[in-house]
C-alpha cells in the first residue's frame, strides 16, 4: 500500500510534500522577482544559491514563535479557518492533471469542482476575520467577502467558454481537446477575464484589499501568531500554484508540447510562466479602491464574460448561413 | 450500496429537524436555517427517487438544480428583509414584530 | 461512506438549530449542506453535488454569516420560555418521523444499481437545455426579479 501509485501521488507529487516545497519556493521567487523589478537584490544569504532557502528559514523562525490565541477571540474559528484553508488549497492541486495519468482525482466534473472549492474561501476568511474580534481583521474579512463573491461570477462565466470549446468539464479531456490548437487564441477574452478574476480570488495585488498592508495592516491575518500566520499565508501561495496550473491546463494546452521532453516538464514550465506573469502584475500595478473593484467586477467583467460566451457560441456552432 | 430507504430516512430526519426549528424558534435567521434544511431534505429526496429506476431519471437532477437556485434567491431576498427589519426594529425576534397588527 | 455523510448531515443540522451562537449555527448549517452534497455524490449526482457546494456554502452560508455579523449575533436570542411548546413540537416531529419510517419500511425500495451510462453528464445537460430550456429561462427571469427585489429592499436612503 505504501508504494501504490495513488499513495505516492498523494504524498509526494503532485500531492502534499511537493505542494509544501513549491509553496515555499514560490514565496522566495515572489520576493526575488519583486526585488528585481524594484532594482533590489532580495533574499541573498539563506543558501549559496541566491537565498533559495529563505522561506524555509522563515518557516523555522515562525514555528519557534509563541503560539497564542488573542484574548476575547473565538478560539475555534480562529484556528479552524486557516487550517481548513490549507486543506482546501491542497485539494485544488489534486484536481490538476500534470501529465497523462499523473492526476490524483480525475473526475468528470473537474472544472466545476475546482471552482466550487474556490467559492468556499470567502466563508473561511470572513470567519477568520470575525473570530479575531478586532477591527482590522473584521474589515479585511468583509472586504474579502465583497471582493470574492463579486468576482466568482465572471470567473465561472469565463470558464464556461473553455467548456463550450472542449465539450467536456474533465480537465484531462480539456487538455486533450487542445491538440490542434491552444484555447488561448480563440478564448483570448476569456483567458484575460479568467486571469484578472483569479488574481482577485487569490487576493494578490492589485486586488489585495482584504490584506492591504498599508491600509488595514494585513487585514484578516493581522492577529495571527507564529505557525498560524504561516497557515494563514500558505493558502495564498498554494492557490497561486493551483490557479496557474489551471490556467495552463485551460488555455495553454497543459502538458501538451514537443515530445523531446516529458509532458510534466511542459506543464511545469507553463505553470511557472503564468506564476511569474502574475507576480509581475503585483509589482506593476497599484492597488485598486474597493468601489473601483466592485464596479469593475459587477459591470465590466460580467458584461465581457457574457460577451465572450456569445463569441464562443459563434466559434463552436459557426455563423448561421443567412 | 445502501438501499434507497436509508436516503429517504436521512431526508425525513432533516425535514423533522427543519419543522422542529420552524415551530420552536422565534429568531428570523434561525427560521431561515430551518427553511433551508427543509429545502435540502426535499432535494435529497428528489435525487434519491430519481435513482429508483435504472437508468436513472435525469429530470430529478434538473429539478434539484432549479430548486438549489430558487433556494439561493429565497435566501438573498429573505436576508435582505431581515437586514431591513433589524434596521427598523433593532430586533429580529419575529414574535415581537407586531407593528402591522390591526 | 453513506453512514459518515448521513451522520455529519444530521448532527450538523441539529447543531445548526440548537447552537447558542448564531455564527456557530450558520457554520454548522454549512457543514450540513456539505453532508447533503456528499450524499449527492454517493447517489452519482456529482454535478448537482458540486453545484450544491458552490451555491449553498459559497453563496447562501456566506450571506447568512454576513447578515448575522451585521445584525449582531447576540440579538434576537430571547428564549421565550417555550419549553412546553418545544417538547410538543419534538414529540409531534418524532411521531411524524416514526410514521414515515414505518411506511418506508413497509415499501421495499430496491437499492440503486451502479448506473453506468445512465449517469452520464451529457445526458443531464441535454435534458437540461433541450427539454427544460423554457423553465431554465423562466428561472433566470425569477432570479433577476429576486436580485432587483433584494437590491430595492436593502437600499438605504442616503440623501435624507
Amino acid at each position: 500500500m505504501l508504494t501504490s501509485p495513488l499513495f505516492l501521488e498523494i504524498v509526494l507529487f503532485p500531492g502534499l510534500l511537493s505542494i509544501a516545497i513549491i509553496g515555499a519556493l514560490l514565496g522566495w521567487l515572489e520576493r526575488k522577482v519583486t526585488a528585481r523589478v524594484q532594482l533590489r537584490i532580495g533574499p541573498l544569504y539563506a543558501s549559496p544559491a541566491g537565498g533559495i532557502l529563505q522561506m524555509f528559514a522563515d518557516l523555522i523562525k515562525l514555528s519557534f514563535k509563541e503560539l497564542f490565541v488573542p484574548e476575547n477571540s473565538d478560539a475555534f474559528f480562529f484556528i479552524m479557518a486557516p487550517t481548513t484553508g490549507l486543506v482546501l488549497g491542497a485539494a485544488l492541486v489534486g484536481l490538476i492533471p500534470f501529465a497523462p495519468g499523473l492526476q490524483i482525482a480525475n473526475i468528470e466534473v473537474g472544472l466545476p469542482a475546482f471552482l466550487a472549492i474556490i467559492t468556499l474561501s470567502p466563508t473561511l476568511i470572513l470567519l477568520a476575520g470575525w473570530s479575531a474580534n478586532s477591527k482590522f481583521p473584521f474589515i479585511g474579512g468583509l472586504r474579502a467577502l465583497f471582493q470574492q463573491t463579486a468576482y466568482e461570477i465572471p470567473l465561472w462565466l469565463s470558464a464556461l467558454g473553455v467548456i463550450m470549446m472542449a465539450g467536456t468539464m474533465n480537465l484531462a479531456q480539456i487538455v486533450n481537446a487542445q491538440t490542434s490548437g491552444w484555447f488561448i487564441l480563440p478564448q483570448a477574452l476569456g483567458a484575460f477575464i479568467f486571469l484578472v478574476t483569479s488574481v482577485a480570488e487569490m487576493e494578490r495585488l492589485p486586488f489585495d484589499l482584504p490584506e492591504a498592508e498599508s491600509e488595514i495592516m494585513m487585514g484578516w491575518q493581522a492577529e495571527y501568531p507564529g505557525v498560524l500566520f504561516l497557515a494563514a499565508q500558505g493558502p495564498g501561495f498554494v492557490k497561486l500554484y493551483a490557479f496557474s496550473a489551471l490556467f495552463s491546463v485551460m488555455f495553454l494546452g497543459g502538458f501538451l508540447g514537443p515530445s523531446f521532453l516529458p509532458p510534466l516538464f511542459w506543464m511545469l514550465l507553463k505553470t511557472l510562466i503564468v506564476i511569474v506573469l502574475i507576480m509581475l502584475l503585483r509589482s506593476t500595478f497599484p492597488r485598486v479602491r474597493l468601489d473601483q473593484l466592485l464596479r469593475a467586477g459587477w459591470t465590466t467583467l460580467l458584461t465581457l464574460a457574457i460577451f465572450n460566451i456569445g463569441i464562443t457560441y459563434f466559434l463552436v456552432v459557426g455563423f448561421p448561413t443567412l | 450500496m445502501e438501499p434507497l430507504s436509508s436516503f429517504f430516512a436521512v431526508s425525513v430526519i432533516l425535514l423533522g429537524i427543519g419543522i422542529y426549528g420552524l415551530t420552536t424558534k422565534r429568531n428570523a435567521i434561525r427560521i431561515l436555517f430551518s427553511v433551508e434544511l427543509i429545502y435540502n431534505a426535499a432535494n435529497l429526496n428528489i435525487i434519491a427517487f430519481a435513482r429508483l429506476r435504472n437508468p436513472p431519471i435525469v429530470t430529478g437532477q434538473v429539478l434539484v438544480l432549479f430548486t438549489i437556485a430558487l433556494a439561493a434567491m429565497e435566501a438573498a431576498v429573505g436576508l435582505s428583509i431581515i437586514i431591513l427589519v433589524s434596521r427598523l426594529n433593532a430586533d429580529i425576534d419575529l414574535s415581537k414584530l407586531s407593528k402591522l397588527k390591526g | 461512506m453513506f453512514l459518515a455523510f448521513a451522520a455529519v448531515t444530521i448532527g450538523a443540522a441539529i447543531l445548526a438549530i440548537e447552537a447558542r451562537d448564531l455564527v456557530y449555527g450558520a457554520s454548522a448549517l454549512g457543514i450540513a449542506f456539505l453532508g447533503v452534497a456528499g450524499l449527492f455524490f454517493v447517489l452519482d449526482a456529482a454535478y448537482v453535488g458540486w453545484f450544491q457546494i458552490a451555491v449553498y456554502i459559497g453563496a447562501v452560508v456566506v450571506l447568512i454569516l454576513f447578515t448575522v455579523m451585521l445584525v449582531g449575533p447576540k440579538k434576537g436570542e430571547t428564549p421565550l420560555g417555550l419549553k412546553r411548546v418545544s417538547l410538543l413540537a419534538a414529540m409531534l416531529v418524532s411521531l411524524l418521523l416514526g410514521m414515515t419510517g414505518a411506511l418506508a419500511n413497509a415499501t421495499a425500495f430496491p437499492g440503486p444499481d451502479s448506473c453506468g451510462s445512465g449517469c452520464d453528464l451529457s445526458l443531464f445537460s441535454t435534458s437540461l437545455l433541450k427539454n427544460y430550456g423554457v423553465p431554465l429561462e423562466f428561472m433566470s427571469l425569477v432570479m433577476a426579479a429576486a436580485v432587483i427585489g433584494a437590491l430595492a429592499l436593502s437600499k438605504t436612503d442616503r440623501g435624507q
